[in-house]
């Protein structure tokens, strides 16, 4: 499978993500000849556990996440980012948790944009909103890149194209960039071999940030 | 969804039900070893308390593991009608760390098995399932090569067949057609009714060990 960097809008001190930065950004990767191929959409879910009275919430992870992933539509991903743990299943595993009843889900993030084509390259560009909602809460991107499934020997050619990326949508003056945070897979138990679940731990990284940049920003206004 | 219904055997009669098996289904039989982790949910998890199976394929090459949620059986007189109990069934493959994952939501492990026999699968009238296994418990945490016999002598035999709402009773009729020529050897029931063994198994396995083996009389 080919590797692929999932990056996010990290906004400057002081702003806030909105839509005119996602219109700027699916711009800029057209100026750069990205051939616009359709749509995408990627899902994640944050659960809870469901529990009595008498429990204590501490025994229970805070940070589980399942997530569904357009490249393997009939797949399921759970991810414990504490735990470094990502656990792969078919879809159907979401009808079994429902049926357990031990955890719902708190909120369900959607994933979506177009997906554009550069030699070599597969662009994806994202805003994540709430499931019912359109109140933009941040911005993704998936940069793949088709010839290489290994994570270490894709790792220059990314770099490289990640700079340029960068030097690109510099030229637009936004307030803010793309960040890249590379998980240590070999906690998660994964290979060098790139897969669909080292996506799941990108995500899971990427969930961490925004929710960090969210309460970030939440403090200073209340400041 | 899917139909079950259960029975036992000795297991000095087991070859003699193989050899009608392969005689009705036509298919070969594939051998079965599969280490089973029921677990459950931890004493504050869950506004019900619930349970989950892990099954570990031993017979693959590489292990592979499913996640198996059954729930309530069907009731009232509809479910009466039918010979065959009819509940909820979901399963999903899982990478092979699934064990760490309900660890880690708050599941306890209830207890651990080990089925070892055979099973085939065919369709006549619906996809039928047919294992026939013998289930052992193992002495020291999935030590799955130091396993014993929970009821030495005697196997289980299961018939399954998925189902929907709206076909359950097309496939309860096949399910028990089916079971109707196995009658000779073993009486299957809707799981929890115990039958025990059958009175004219020892005859009619051994018509069956003579004809299977190619005797002639």
């Amino acid at each position: 499978m080919p590797i692929k960097w999932v990056l996010h809008w990290q906004p400057n001190a002081g702003t806030t993500v909105n839509s005119q930065i996602l219109t700027e950004v699916s711009q800029c990767v057209e100026t750069i000849n990205g051939v616009k191929e359709g749509r995408w959409k990627a899902t994640l879910s944050f659960y809870k556990p469901m529990l009595r009275e008498q429990a204590n919430p501490m025994e229970f992870p805070r940070d589980f996440l399942g997530i569904s992933l357009p490249e393997q539509p009939n797949k399921y991903y759970f991810v414990i980012r504490g735990q470094r743990l990502v656990v792969e299943a078919e879809s159907t595993i979401q009808s079994i948790m429902e049926k357990l009843q031990s955890y719902k889900t708190r909120v369900a993030l959607n994933f979506e944009g177009f997906q554009y084509q550069l030699g070599d390259f597969q662009l994806r560009v994202g805003k994540v909103v709430p499931i019912h909602s359109e109140n933009l809460r941040g911005i993704v991107m998936e940069m793949e890149y088709l010839p290489i499934s290994s994570w270490e020997r894709s790792h220059k050619i990314m770099a490289e194209f990640f700079d340029l990326w960068q030097e690109a949508l510099s030229k637009r003056s936004l307030p803010g960039h793309f960040v890249h945070i590379e998980p240590n897979f070999s906690e998660f138990g994964l290979s060098d071999q790139y897969s669909s679940q080292h996506t799941a731990a990108q995500y899971a990284s990427i969930m961490a940030q925004l929710i960090a940049t969210v309460q970030s920003a939440q403090a200073m206004r209340n400041n | 969804m899917e139909c079950v219904v259960q029975g036992i055997i000795e297991t000095q009669h087991v070859e003699a039900l193989e050899i009608l098996l392969q005689g009705l289904c036509g298919v070969h039989r594939e051998r079965l070893r599969i280490h089973e982790l029921c677990l459950k949910s931890g004493p504050n998890l869950g506004l019900v308390s619930s349970e989950v199976r892990l099954l570990c394929d031993l017979e693959q090459p590489e292990p592979t593991w499913t996640v198996r949620h059954i729930g309530g059986s069907m009731r009232g007189a509809a479910a009466e009608q039918v010979s065959v109990l009819v509940r909820t069934k979901v399963e999903s493959k899982i990478s092979k760390n699934a064990l760490r994952l309900f660890y880690a939501l708050g599941y306890k492990l209830d207890h651990e098995l080990l089925r070892v026999g055979f099973a085939f699968h065919f369709f006549r009238g619906a996809h039928i399932t047919v294992t026939v296994s013998s289930i052992n418990k193992m002495l020291k945490l999935h030590s799955t090569d130091e396993a014993v016999p929970v009821t030495p002598g005697i196997q289980l035999v299961e018939v399954t067949a998925p189902a929907s709402s709206e076909n359950y009773t097309e496939v309860a009729a096949a399910v028990s057609s089916f079971c109707e020529y196995l009658a000779p050897l073993l009486h299957l029931s809707k799981p929890g009714v115990s039958t025990g063994v059958v009175a004219t198994a020892a005859a009619a396995a051994a018509s069956l060990m003579s004809d299977g083996g190619g005797a002639t009389l």
